[in-house]
Formats: C-alpha cells, structure tokens, sequence
C-alpha cells in the first residue's frame, strides 16, 4: 500500500472522488470481503480516474456483525464493539492505527469546539467499563487532551451542580456537556442546575429506548429549557462503531459530514439509487478514515438528505412491506 | 331440530356452495379482473379456490363452531371492521366467515391489492341472509363516524399505533376498543428427509404466492446442509415455477444481499427470483429462504430467538407435531398442509371466533 494513504485521505485540496478511488483501490486488493462483494458487483479491477464516487458499491453494514473486516494484515491497534444486549450480534471493529481515529476526531469535534477554549463534561459511562466503546474511546481522548485538565466524566446518577461548574467558568472554559439523549434527560430529572450561559450540549444516539421514545424537536425543547440555555447551544453527533468518523448536527437536527466522508441516501429497495433531497432511504456512507477496515458502507439508519448535503436521521430503517400480512393502512 | 348456530352454519355453508359453483359468473369475472389488473397471478387464484372447495365444508364449518363453543346470538348488532392486507389472494376470507358465523357486522376495508374477489362471496351471503349486515369498501374513511366493536388485522407492533390512530381519526375506534392484530410473519419447516413427498411439500410451502404470507416457510430446520441438497431442492423448485410462474419479482436489493453473503463467504443458491441461504438471522425478508442444518435443539433455539413474529412449525409426521405443540406451545401442522391449512386455522394462535365472542359478549 502506499504509505502516503493514511496522510492523503485527509487532504482537502485532493478531490474526495479521486481520495475516495484510491481508498477503493487500496481496500479492494487489501480486504477479501469488500473485494468480493464489489466483484459480484460487476468491478473487478482498478477504478479508473473518471469512475464517479457515487457508483462505489456500498456493502451492508452487517459484514461487521459477521466477519472481521480488514484491510491489513497483523494485530490491530483496538478493537470496537457495538453496543449489544442479550442475542444480539455484535459489530466489530478492528483498528488498525489509533492515530487515523484521532485524527478523525479532534479535527471534526475542534472544528466546532476549539480546543483552546473547550472543556467537556461527559455523561456517560466511564471508560474502564466499556474499553471496546468508540464512543466512550473518542470521549476519553477528549478528556485527556484538554489542556486545562478539567474535562472529565461525571458521575451517572448525581445531578450536576452548579458548584461543581465553577472552575470551568473560573477558567474561562467553554463547557461542552455531552451525553446520551436519555442520559441527558435522566440528568435533568435527578435535579441538575441550570448550565452558565455559554455552555453547550451534544447529545448523541438514538431517540428511542425500550421503555421510551422522543422527538428530537422536543428533546431539543426539553435540554434548552432544563439547562436554560438556547435551543442554538444544542448540537447532536452522529457516530458508530463501524465508522471511525463522527458528523455533528450544529444548532439543528441537520448533520454535515465530515470533509473526508462522502454521505448519500440510499433507496433501500435499490441500494445503486440515490434518493430524491428529502426523500427517506438507507443512510450510505464513504468514510475513509476506515482506511485499514472498509470505507464503502450502506447503514440501516433511515436519513434524508436535503439539497445542500446535510443530513437528518430518522431512526432506524424498517420495512415498509415486510414478508407476512403486515401492513400499513396508509399505503395499502 | 336445528339451533340458530347450526342454521346459520348450513346458510353459510350453503352460500359458499353458491359461490363456488363453476357458473358464478360473478367469481369468474372477479378473477378475470384480478388476474388482468395483474394484481395476483392466474394459478394462485386457482390454487386457493381449489383449497377453499375443498375445506369450505358444512361438516368443517360445523367442527370450527364446535371448537369455537359457537352461539350466533350472542354478537347480534355489534360491528366488527376487519382491516385485510392484500398479500395473497381471499387473504380476509377466515375474517369475513368469522363475523358471519358469530353473526355479527361485518365491515371490510378491502385491500386494494385485492378488492375483487371477496365481495363475490359476500354478495353470496347476502343472498342467503346470513345474520349480520355486510358493508366493504376499498376505502377506510367510508366507515367514518361508525363506531366499531372490535378491530381485526394484521400488522406489527410498530404499525399498531398509526392504524389505530386513523381509525380513531376517522371516528370508527380508538385505543381502548378490544383488537386482534396478527404480528405472525414467518413460519419453519422442520424436517428429517429429502424423500420426494417432502420436497415437494417444502416446495409448496416455501414458494407458494411467492413466499408471502405468515404460513409460508421462511427457516428450514433439516438435518443436512444446503450444500448436499441443492440441485436436488433446485429441480423441484424449477418444476414448481414451470406450473407457477412467480407473480411478483424481488427489487435489486436481494442481489445486494446475495453479493454481501458471496462476500461472506455463507452457502447458497441464487434462484434469480429468490434467494436461499445457509444463515440465520430475523426473517423480515421477501423472497429469501433461510436453511440450517440442525435437530431438534437448533429447532429449539431458534424459537426461542424468533417467537415473536412465528405463525406455525411444520413437521412431516403427526406425532412429532404434536411433540413440538406441546414442549414449545406453538401452532404446528404437518407440512403438506402449509399453503392448505383447515379453515379454522389459528392467525397468532389464536381462533377469531373465539377471540369476539370472548371480547364482544
């Protein structure tokens, strides 16, 4: 492999069509899976120069469920896992070089939060007990990269007071909390004070538990008026174990991906067809900080994209006609 | 001295006889319309029909109340909106013959996937004035303001939420009114060999209406690989479709999938219109066919997994189905019947009459 690859993906002058061809090129010889799924796809050698970055086949996320996904020989680095209860299935994740997640990270999350001036608070489990959480791994990075050393996790259970705010304000640090959605909430319900004026949140993950179900617009009203601070201080990341890059939803539920992430949506009926701006399908992704993995992904989120490329998701992708006699009325 | 269950039965009875006669010109042309409209294709139609001459008896209409514990009196004048889904052909047959039997209204938002056929039996109980009144219509909101007793249909938990809000939206129910919603999408077929008969069963089973519908095989459990069997099961399944053209076709994403499990390295057989595979995993999916090999313990396990959303396991002895009914408490029935159940056959396990006499009384 060229050694230029793990530099080049991030080069912003470099076209992302021709990055996104040389990370096809480099995965298809490197990773017999990808290799093979893009052969019966009818691609069977090298891309060549003109080949149009949105006809790269994306291959189903569930290959990380039920293979081990790499584009490189050896021991990796870490491993990833997703979240998974009782039967469920796993993803894994096998990272070749720690380095391309950090850089992954710290230039999307300091592009919004500026390392200078930003400390986080986070709400979520701690790292001990979750080592195979990319999540829980970036947040870890966060913490420890803060200059000023106030970052940290904060305990799940206890409210966060406004005492324990006050070296961040004493310092000048911008607060990020992030967390959870439900997190967040429980947060507020166990007593929390109201965050200074400056602070900001970014809730990740799903909107839907279990046990519970929320919007996303009235999770947004609810953290803005619990925290008081405004609804434009609310922000919402985007990740997964099976992606080594994050896309943030700035002020809005409307996420922009990352320079070197190439999003599209997918119609789940015809995954080569990408869908009309607003209309719903599967989320596809280029993500080539999966340089050592694979890069060409169709997810089951269900997205939709608007003209400008940003992107909202909508929970998780389900059938509208399953096999059976289920059925919606409205589409009857 | 008849009782007025027994007469409305034989009334019944009498009406499908009238329907199913050969010079019902009204069937014959509901099926012309059908098969024209390209809504289900010719030898399905036929299939059923040839099914429903068969168990449509008085005899089995009499056993159905019977095991019902039957009293037409007990539902006069309540109303009960059956939602059909539109999948196969006469899908909301077993609803409409439940009304009519408990003697109670029947109103049917018909599937506009299949809107021709059932009203011609309907006109047929009608004729014979069967207790309870009988409206239907392809659109819900024609039943607007009329309030229902009970609901019947298909769907899934996720769905159960936006079907009852248009009904209550539209003035006909609301979340506190009793409902049978069937969430059954797939069913198993247990086996312990390939002789003729049973590949020929598991033909029908699997591939029948395209695979559609909560009987159709969606798991074989087989004490043999894919692998050692696949040419064999292949030319069943090319003799099956020589007979009965598959009416509906897949969209490209089978193709993806039959890519990614190329990729996966997982066995299989790509039939261009479907797709079998040597993996197990939720059985939401059209058009695919899932085998594993195993015994009676991976059998176990995967109802375990898949409870929820499994109609009935079939087997291709009795007694072994009856074995299997009894340690998991799930529907079973032997794999010849899969696509030919008994006309009381349990949606969800449970028996519709039954359930609105249980509900409505």
């Amino acid at each position: 492999m060229s050694q230029a690859l793990p530099k080049l993906i991030f080069y912003s002058s470099i076209p992302l069509a021709e990055r996104a061809r040389r990370v096809f090129n480099f995965q298809r010889s490197s990773n017999s899976v990808y290799s093979k799924f893009a052969e019966v796809l009818g691609i069977n050698g090298d891309l060549s120069v003109d080949f149009p970055i949105h006809k790269m086949p994306l291959i189903p996320i569930r290959v990380f469920k039920e293979a081990e996904i790499k584009s490189f020989k050896g021991t990796a680095d870490m491993l990833f896992k997703s979240s998974g209860t009782g039967n469920m299935t796993q993803s894994r994740h096998f990272v070749k070089e720690g380095s391309l997640y950090v850089e992954a990270i710290e230039n999307e999350f300091y592009r919004h939060f500026p390392k200078e001036s930003t400390s986080i608070l986070c709400y979520t489990p701690g790292y001990a007990d979750n080592p195979h959480s990319s999540l829980i791994w970036m947040l870890n990075h966060l913490v420890n990269e803060d200059p000023s050393g106030l970052s940290r996790f904060i305990p799940l259970q206890e409210p966060l007071k406004k005492v324990s705010l006050q070296p961040f304000i004493e310092n000048s640090r911008n607060i990020v909390l992030f967390g959870a959605a439900f997190g967040l909430l429980d947060l507020l319900e166990n007593g929390s004070d109201p965050l200074p004026a400056s602070a900001q949140i970014v809730e990740t993950g799903g909107m839907k538990t279990h046990r519970r179900e929320i919007s996303k617009s009235k999770l947004r009203n609810v953290l803005s008026e619990g925290f008081q601070i405004p609804q434009q201080q609310i922000h919402s990341e985007y990740g997964m174990c099976e992606l080594l890059s994050q896309s943030y939803a700035i002020r809005s539920e409307w996420f922009t991906p990352p320079e070197w992430v190439y999003m599209t949506v997918r119609d789940s009926a015809n995954p080569e067809r990408i869908c009309e701006p607003h209309e719903p399908g599967k989320l596809g992704v280029i993500d080539l900080a999966n340089l050592y993995s694979c890069s060409f992904i169709i997810t089951d989120d269900k997205a939709i994209m608007d003209e400008n490329g940003r992107f909202k998701i909508m929970g998780r992708w389900k059938k509208a006609e399953m096999r059976g006699c289920n059925f919606l009325i409205d589409r009857e | 001295m008849y009782s007025d269950t027994q007469k409305n039965i034989k009334a019944i009875s009498k009406a499908v006889d009238a329907w199913l006669q050969p010079d019902n010109l009204s069937l014959k042309n509901a099926i012309d319309q059908t098969v024209k409209e390209n809504l289900f294709g010719l030898e399905d139609i036929k299939y059923q029909i040839r099914h429903l001459k068969r168990s449509l008896k008085e005899e089995n209409l009499l056993k159905w109340g019977n095991m019902s514990n039957l009293n037409v009196s007990q539902l006069k004048d309540k109303n009960v909106i059956c939602l059909h889904a539109g999948n196969l052909p006469l899908v909301g047959l077993q609803d409409l013959l439940s009304t009519a039997l408990a003697g109670a209204n029947y109103w049917g938002k018909l599937s506009r996937k299949d809107p021709y056929l059932l009203p011609t039996l309907i006109e047929k109980l009608d004729d014979q004035n069967i207790i309870g009144e009988r409206q239907y219509s392809t659109d819900l909101s024609y039943f607007s303001n009329r309030e229902a007793d009970a609901v019947l249909f298909a769907g899934s938990e996720d769905s159960a939420n936006s079907v009852i809000s248009s009904l209550k939206d539209l003035n006909i129910a609301d979340f506190d009114t009793p409902r049978l919603m069937r969430t059954a999408h797939f069913s198993i077929a247990f086996i312990s060999d390939h002789e003729k008969e049973t590949m020929e069963d598991l033909t029908e089973a699997v591939f029948r209406y395209g695979g559609t519908g909560c009987r159709s095989v969606a798991i074989v459990v087989a004490p043999f690989k894919l692998d050692s069997q696949k040419c064999h099961f292949t030319d069943y399944i090319e003799a099956f479709w020589l007979k009965n053209p598959q009416h509906k076709k897949p969209d490209q994403s089978l193709f993806y999938r039959y890519a990614t499990n190329k990729a996966l390295e997982i066995n299989q057989a790509w039939l261009n219109d479907f797709l079998i595979e040597e993996r197990i995993s939720k059985p939401t999916d059209k058009f695919v066919l899932q085998w594993i090999q195993g015994d009676k313990h991976t059998l176990s396990k995967i109802i375990e997994e898949f409870k929820e959303g499994l109609q009935t396991v079939y087997t291709t002895s009795e007694t072994q189905a009856n074995d299997i009914q009894e340690q998991f408490k799930i529907e079973t029935d032997l794999l010849t019947k899969a696509q030919t159940p008994d006309i009381w056959w349990k949606p969800d396990g449970v028996d519709t009459v039954s359930w609105l006499q249980k509900e409505l009384c």
